[in-house]
């Protein structure tokens, strides 16, 4: 939390404090802010990545296309050769937002756990987008609430999908996913946005129906605060948004052991998704958004180089 | 002192002492629900459910838990067992009835003062169990503590009660006592018969019977001798002077005791004022009058008393009574002309003979008065001679039918003409002889009607005696106006009314002279006389004194006009609100549906609207019964006998508790230490303090809840 407060007093990266963006009602407006802003801050060059890399020369064979013959070799050697590119173009990238009703915690009534979703899905599509990449979007509870395909032209629909989610059905991850895995046919980067209330297995179990498709899988873990740390006081019952039991507890003695449980399902899917060759991503709410961009980027350039 | 419970099934109730654990463990983390993501952590946490089990708060769980046992031990209510008392018990509570007599002799000496410290006495020793009713009565019986489980209203009540103005009646009290013993549960029934025990009260057949077992006490106040001298009445002898009229009160004084002469000053009283003071000896045990100067009756309701000096027995020393001029009944004798005055002599005499000038005679012949002198007579009687024909028929006819009273009198001449046939009860036929020197007699009299009822008891008047030896024959005519009310022996009809309008008409199928019979030199024949025109006048006599006791309904025109207050009685029966003042001074409210006045106290009650101040107030003259006056007692077992008691205290204190006397015994313990009422005060004060600690803890477990928030 200090990290977060001493990152959102720097000049510029005040835009990134989710309670202010939150004030925002166009996400496709807060999305270029964040992103250009973020990238002013990098001091980078905008488009990072290659999608149309020069790879070698071959000899001109009837048949080919005439407009990729290198006319300048020709001129030297006399001879025609015809440029090859790297075969893929721009990627899939696709979000996977969970919409389930756990998602509408907060314990800063400013912001949701979905607000905050909503916030980093949109600022990744821009970017994305920004990166010549088809982008789409799907939101799920218990199954797919509404799905956009990968588009080039699909950006200002998925902002507007995301724009309308509500969270507010129970969440199951695994039929989720399944759905997803069917409909994404083409292989792409997969951003699957959740507090992932489940059990490790069941979420690892889900998580790889995407990566059995070949799917780059970047699980971000959107946690409230309060949901790390257990508020309350003597005596207080709790209601789960989803399921509606009532479990009531005496915080004050449970608290740590809370803290060590919810720290002990971090971890665990933390390992359980590398192990798979999965990124896992946990993010507060509290914490400002260029971390999670931040994380994003460098799990993008890492997949790049490593591709 | 042990412990017991009088419903020890309540106790069961204890078990409802789970009721606050559980409602202790289940509700206390009922608090608001604060909703969570996920409670697949908190489910999993082993301290979760170790807390819910746990009681946080024993003082608010031992308040709620001891509440409840008092509530519980409340229900079954508890007492200290008193073995003593239980054993004590004998044949059970008894319910005791102490009689006491508050009739107006009871005044005499020091006869109150010990009555009532023997009330007092009976009541000193009830058991805890035992129940008490004091019954006054007189000529009625009034419960005035019913089944008090302690002497304390009694006691109270004595010091309130004084001796009447009505006679002794010994059958409503003891009645009374008879119910109160028949509805209690008490084992055992006592009653203390307190009073003077005058036999005149007594009669024997009061259909009074206690329940079998009943112990009957009598204490006797009655203190020997006691010289007493009363006014047994007065009578008035009236003289008409025009317009006025003069009465001639004469007192009569009797004295029981006494071993000389008494020399006593007798007071004549007009309106309250002294107007005359006679004095008189009054020898012991003998009697002697008094015979005042006449006065004058100018105007009505005049109230008169006479006094004699107070003694040992003050109420009758005085009578009251009440008077109005002009209440003589105006009788028109008409004989046939032939007989002139000569023929009606018996009749003219006997209407004149009256101390009270009952009646004012009018007529001389035989001529029909006018119309405005028939306004002015209430009866007309024909005697001896026919009905008139023509114009002075229908006048007389007119008269009837407005409310005048005409008799008569068949005789030989006597008879109707065929236009007036419905004006008479039936149709005269000949002269009928009786048997030989015998002659008949009067047999079928209807004592029920008013010109008989006064003769119904023999001494009053002998109409046996008397000889008929001529009559006329009579047929009734049909009609539910028409009665017969005397007959022959032969069974022909000797007198016969007929209802006519608002007036009567009554046919003697004899004469009322010596010539057919000898009716008119027997006794009888003068109250006959007096009877007969006073029916047919159709006033009531009028009662210039009631005696105490009676009741009078104000709203009844007739009563009213019984009582002398004729002239007043149909407005007072339209008021919706009238005044009685008692003799007292009090006032009791007549209104509409309670016309009814109880003449219980002796005096003047005065009568009248609301808010009118008449010059002269409608009075009633009340008077105490003088037979009240005879002190002669009767013996207590004559009386205890009769009811069905048994002399004595009671078979108390000797046989073994039964288990209804023990049961009662218990109930009355627990009722009187009434512990269950400290129970549930003590309950209702331990819930407030669960309630202020509660309220106390939850504020404390708020600010607690969020200072955790404001730390993490």
């Amino acid at each position: 939390m200090a990290h977060a407060r001493a990152r959102s007093d720097t000049s510029g990266a005040q835009f990134l404090d989710p309670r202010i963006l939150a004030r925002i009602d166009n996400l496709e407006l807060l999305a270029r802010t964040v992103v250009n802003g973020f990238l002013n801050g990098l001091h980078r060059a905008p488009h990072l990545g290659l999608s149309m890399d020069f790879a070698e020369h071959r000899a001109y064979v009837p048949g080919d296309d005439v407009r990729h013959l290198d006319w300048k070799l020709f001129a030297r050697s006399d001879r025609h050769f015809v440029k090859q590119y790297e075969a893929e173009t721009n990627a899939n990238v696709v979000a996977l937002l969970d919409v389930s009703g756990s998602m509408a915690y907060g314990s800063n009534p400013e912001i949701t756990k979905l607000d905050y979703a909503r916030f980093l899905t949109a600022c990744i599509l821009h970017f994305s987008r920004g990166q010549r990449d088809r982008v789409g979007l799907v939101t799920f509870d218990d199954g797919i609430a509404e799905f956009v395909p990968p588009s080039a032209r699909n950006l200002d629909l998925s902002l507007h999908t995301l724009a309308r989610a509500e969270a507010s059905r129970p969440g199951a991850l695994r039929p989720s996913l399944l759905q997803a895995t069917e409909r994404l046919a083409r292989r792409g980067i997969v951003i699957v946005v959740s507090d992932f209330y489940e059990e490790p297995d069941s979420v690892l179990e889900a998580l790889r129906l995407l990566r059995g498709r070949g799917h780059d899988v970047i699980a971000f873990h959107v946690l409230d605060p309060a949901e790390r740390d257990l508020p309350g006081g003597d005596s207080t019952t709790f209601e789960d948004m989803e399921s509606g039991d009532v479990v009531p507890v005496i915080p004050t003695r449970l608290r740590a052991g809370y803290r060590e449980m919810v720290e002990q399902h971090v971890q665990t899917l933390l390992e359980r998704c590398t192990a798979e060759r999965m990124d896992h991503v946990l993010l507060d709410t509290s914490q400002p958004l260029d971390h999670a961009l931040f994380r994003y980027l460098m799990i993008r350039e890492k997949k790049a180089r490593s591709r | 002192m042990p412990l017991s419970f009088l419903i020890p099934a309540a106790l069961a109730g204890l078990a409802a002492i789970v009721i606050p654990v559980v409602v202790h463990l289940r509700r206390r983390p009922r608090s608001k629900a604060v909703p969570f993501p996920s409670v697949m952590f908190l489910e999993r946490a082993p301290i979760k459910s170790e807390q819910r089990r746990r009681i946080h708060y024993w003082a608010l769980l031992s308040l709620r838990a001891v509440a409840v046992i008092l509530v519980v031990l409340a229900f079954s209510r508890p007492f200290l067992t008193d073995d003593s008392s239980l054993a004590s018990a004998g044949t059970g509570p008894t319910e005791r009835v102490v009689l006491l007599d508050r009739s107006w002799s009871m005044a005499a000496g020091d006869r109150w003062s010990q009555a009532s410290a023997a009330a007092l006495e009976a009541v000193s020793d009830l058991g805890p169990l035992d129940r008490a009713s004091l019954v006054v009565f007189d000529q009625g019986g009034e419960a005035v503590v019913r089944s008090a489980p302690d002497a304390t209203r009694i006691r109270a009540a004595l010091d309130t009660i004084v001796p009447g103005a009505l006679a002794t009646r010994y059958g409503p009290g003891l009645k009374l006592a008879q119910t109160i013993l028949e509805d209690s549960e008490l084992a055992a029934f006592e009653v203390v018969i307190i009073s003077d025990f005058q036999r005149n009260g007594w009669s024997g057949d009061e259909g009074v019977a206690f329940p079998e077992g009943t112990a009957v006490r009598t204490v006797s106040v009655a203190s020997g001798e006691v010289d007493n001298h009363a006014l047994a009445g007065v009578n008035l002898a009236r003289e008409r002077l025009g317009e006025r009229e003069r009465v001639t009160p004469a007192a009569r004084i009797v004295r029981t005791g006494g071993a000389e002469a008494r020399e006593v000053d007798v007071i004549l009283e007009l309106d309250g004022r002294l107007v005359q003071t006679r004095s008189a000896t009054v020898p012991p045990f003998g009697a002697t009058g008094v015979v005042f100067e006449p006065v004058t009756l100018a105007e009505r309701h005049t109230l008169l008393t006479v006094r004699l000096p107070g003694d040992a027995l003050e109420p009758d020393d005085a009578y009251h009574m009440v008077l109005s001029p002009g209440r003589a009944t105006a009788v028109e004798v008409i004989s046939a002309p032939s007989r002139g005055t000569s023929g009606d002599l018996y009749l003219r005499r006997a209407l004149e003979i009256s101390d009270e000038q009952s009646f004012a005679l009018f007529g001389s012949g035989s001529v029909i008065p006018d119309e405005g002198s028939l306004e002015s007579r209430q009866v007309v009687l024909l005697n001896d001679r026919p009905y008139p024909a023509g114009a002075e028929g229908e006048r007389l006819r007119r008269w009837v039918e407005s409310g005048g009273g005409l008799i008569l009198v068949a005789g030989d001449r006597g008879r109707w003409s065929e236009e007036f046939g419905d004006l008479f009860p039936g149709s005269l036929g000949g002269t009928v002889d009786r048997e030989g020197e015998r002659g008949e007699r009067l047999a079928g009299l209807d004592f029920d009607h008013p010109v008989f009822e006064p003769f119904r008891d023999p001494s009053q008047g002998d109409f046996a005696s008397a000889r008929f030896y001529r009559a006329r024959d009579f047929r009734v005519a049909p009609g539910d106006s028409v009665q017969v009310l005397a007959r022959f022996d032969d069974g022909s009809v000797a007198l016969a009314e007929r209802r006519v309008g608002q007036g009567r008409v009554l046919v003697w199928t004899s004469t009322l002279d010596a010539f057919w019979t000898d009716l008119a030199l027997k006794p009888v024949y003068l109250p006959f006389v007096h009877q007969l025109v006073r029916y047919a006048s159709g006033r009531n006599p009028t009662i210039e004194a009631f005696t105490a006791g009676q009741v009078l309904d104000v709203a009844d025109v007739a009563a009213m006009e019984s009582a002398g207050l004729g002239a007043v009685a149909e407005a007072l029966a339209a008021a919706e609100e009238r005044v009685a003042l008692t003799p007292s001074g009090g006032a009791r409210d007549l209104v509409t549906d309670r016309s009814f006045l109880a003449l219980d106290q002796s005096g003047f009650f005065q009568i009248r609207p609301p808010g009118q101040d008449e010059v002269r107030p409608v009075a009633v003259a009340v008077n105490v019964d003088r037979r009240e006056a005879e002190l002669d007692p009767m013996d207590p077992e004559e009386l205890v006998g009769s009811v069905g008691g048994t002399v004595g205290t009671g078979a108390q204190g000797t046989q073994a508790p039964t288990a209804d006397a023990l049961r009662l015994r218990r109930e009355d313990q627990e009722r009187r230490q009434s512990l269950w009422r400290y129970l549930l005060v003590g309950a209702l004060g331990l819930l407030v303090l669960e309630t202020m600690l509660s309220n106390r803890l939850s504020r404390k477990g708020r600010r607690g809840g969020r200072h955790a928030r404001a730390t993490s």
